[in-house]
């Protein structure tokens, strides 16, 4: 693994920087970008083997993944997900033929046959969207550039990265082994006008719900014959949706819904659950979408 | 469930403190006190209110929940009605207790529910397993050293909408109301000799701990070195926490009871992963901060 300096249009010169320690991460986020930038394509600081664990381990790779180490330096995070985790497959893109060359013969030396692969390229033109697991240690820049395409791919796909985050798009975990290590997980798109109906046994019944998204934090309103009412909790992880409904059509017999499922394109379905303990009420449900957001901002939140 | 301070009364003890302040500085505990002992409005939480801090506290048949003040009983009676579960109310308005135990008969739960006439700051509440309360700030800010020392570590504590001044909560949801879950930690603060077994040898660390709350944070002192303990938890009686050493990452988890932490601390990752017992007696004591 390593940090990442990306200059596509800079000439096919490539160095290598080998920095050991924290203090020299520092250092590397400013003098490439000054000092050197026609020549340092690939500052390479390598991530110690327990960050490396942690975060494999904070993604939850396991035999289904296809994971994709973007910068994989000396392909000790390729290697690790193969090895250790048991990774379905993994790939390392890398812009610099000898760690390319290096990380390969560490791979036969472990002799992980098919199940790694390392390919010399600019993986601002990688085509990864066969990974479940992306891995990522990139300098800020080089992370906000990123940060779009990474929003376009599956919802449910696991970004980690260590030191350096998606700034606004909060991390949805986070832990501190030696380093600050992040988890983002890829939210599907949400935001919209929605049509919900709810098969509440003895009181089905339909209503309208306003969704605002910024990453996976949701906002709005639903309209219950025409009432607005509150949303409350609303989240999304992948494709997986949450929300809860405060359902004060009779004053006096509130009734709070909570609402979980699985969101593809149009269409939102689940389970919900209506009151608690002993009373609880399970439904099925399901939404489409009918609509954008107002383009006038003015809405209520 | 009564709110027991109206916010009127208190913003007069506060005016006339501002005014009179050396006469009153002597007085203000007094006036306080009176004050805070005043059983003014009662607002009573909806049902979906209640049924929302039942929910954040996760209530088992087995728990016993204590509300404080309990207003007519009705976070009492749903937490045996709804959830199965004992529960007591704590009430200084007598007409309202006298309510609460005719509206538990009526709903059939007379057997599994109590309802004592008193002080919230003065009730003996040991017993609890869960405390909810709809209480104004002073008085949740005068319970808290009382809920800490009194309750089990484990203990749910459920605030509606006012939580404690210091005391961060373990979980905050907003469904129309805002409702803090606090979860009575265990007492780890000082020194800890662990004794981890290996298959082939056993490993000695002493760890020391600095808490407040249920914020932890401290490390480990090892032949030759520190390791600082990371991402340390502490839920209760449950304590987890991370040390690296070797280049390996261990993860400890245990349970905290009052001389001794048990355990299993795991490393290794998928197939790799091993794992062995670890246990703790305590050294030292140090004060909580």
């Amino acid at each position: 693994m390593q940090r990442e300096e990306h200059y596509p249009h800079a000439p096919a010169v490539s160095r290598r920087r080998f920095l050991g320690g924290a203090i020299a991460v520092g250092a590397a986020t400013a003098v490439p970008l000054i000092a050197h930038s026609q020549f340092f394509d690939v500052p390479f600081v390598p991530t110690p083997q327990v960050v490396v664990d942690e975060m494999l381990r904070l993604a939850g790779v396991g035999p289904g993944d296809v994971v994709y180490d973007l910068g994989s330096g000396d392909g000790r995070i390729v290697i690790t997900a193969a090895r250790k985790f048991g990774a379905r497959a993994a790939v390392g893109v890398e812009l610099d033929d000898h760690l390319i060359y290096q990380s390969e013969e560490s791979a036969r030396q472990a002799n992980l046959g098919e199940r790694v692969k390392f390919v010399q390229q600019d993986f601002f033109k990688a085509d990864f969207s066969q990974a479940t697991v992306i891995t990522l240690y990139l300098l800020p820049a080089v992370m906000r550039r990123l940060r779009e395409r990474m929003l376009r791919l599956k919802p449910g796909t696991r970004l980690v990265a260590h030191d350096f985050d998606f700034e606004d798009w909060k991390p949805d975990r986070r832990t501190t082994i030696r380093k600050n290590v992040f988890l983002w997980i890829v939210p599907a798109s949400v935001g919209g006008q929605w049509q919900v109906r709810a098969a509440v046994p003895g009181s089905e019944f339909a209503f309208g719900l306003e969704l605002r998204q910024k990453y996976q934090e949701l906002d709005g309103f639903a309209r219950i014959e025409g009432q607005p009412g509150g949303l409350w909790e609303a989240n999304i992880e992948g494709d997986r949706v949450r929300f809860v409904v405060v359902d004060s059509r009779d004053r006096d017999n509130e009734a709070t819904l909570y609402f979980e499922g699985r969101v593809s394109g149009g269409a939102m379905e689940g389970e919900g659950t209506r009151g608690v303990g002993n009373q609880q009420v399970r439904f099925k449900w399901l939404a489409t979408r009918v609509g954008d957001l107002p383009t006038k901002a003015g809405g209520r939140k | 469930m009564t709110r027991q301070v109206s916010y009127s009364s208190w913003r007069v003890s506060r005016t006339l403190y501002g005014v009179t302040f050396v006469l009153l500085y002597l007085l203000v505990p007094a006036v306080a006190a009176a004050v805070l002992d005043v059983p003014t409005p009662y607002v009573p939480s909806t049902q979906s209110n209640v049924d929302e801090m039942l929910r954040l506290a996760a209530v088992r048949p087995n728990d016993v929940v204590y509300d404080l003040g309990s207003g007519d009983g009705r976070v009492v009676i749903s937490a045996a009605r709804d959830w199965g579960a004992r529960g007591v109310g704590i009430e200084l308005d007598a007409k309202l207790v006298a309510e609460s135990r005719e509206l538990a008969r009526r709903d059939g739960v007379v057997d599994r529910v109590s309802f004592r006439e008193g002080d919230v700051l003065k009730a003996s509440i040991g017993d609890a397993t869960v405390v909810t309360m709809y209480l104004l700030t002073p008085l949740v800010n005068r319970l808290e050293p009382r809920l800490l020392a009194e309750l089990k570590p484990g203990t749910r504590i459920v605030a509606h909408d006012y939580g404690f001044a210091e005391w961060k909560p373990d979980r905050h949801v907003h469904v129309s109301k805002n409702f803090y879950l606090y979860v009575v930690p265990a007492r780890v603060a000082g020194k800890w000799q662990v004794t981890v077994s290996l298959p082939t040898a056993s490993r000695e660390y002493e760890l020391e701990l600095a808490q407040r709350f249920q914020e932890i944070k401290g490390g480990a002192r090892v032949t030759g070195g520190y390791l600082p303990a990371f991402d340390a938890r502490l839920v209760g009686e449950r304590i987890e926490f991370v040390l690296v050493d070797d280049h390996l990452s261990y993860r400890f988890e245990g349970r905290v009871s009052t001389h001794a932490i048990e355990g299993v601390v795991r490393w290794g990752h998928g197939p790799r992963q091993q794992e062995s017992t670890w246990r703790a007696t305590r050294l030292t004591a140090v004060t909580e901060g």
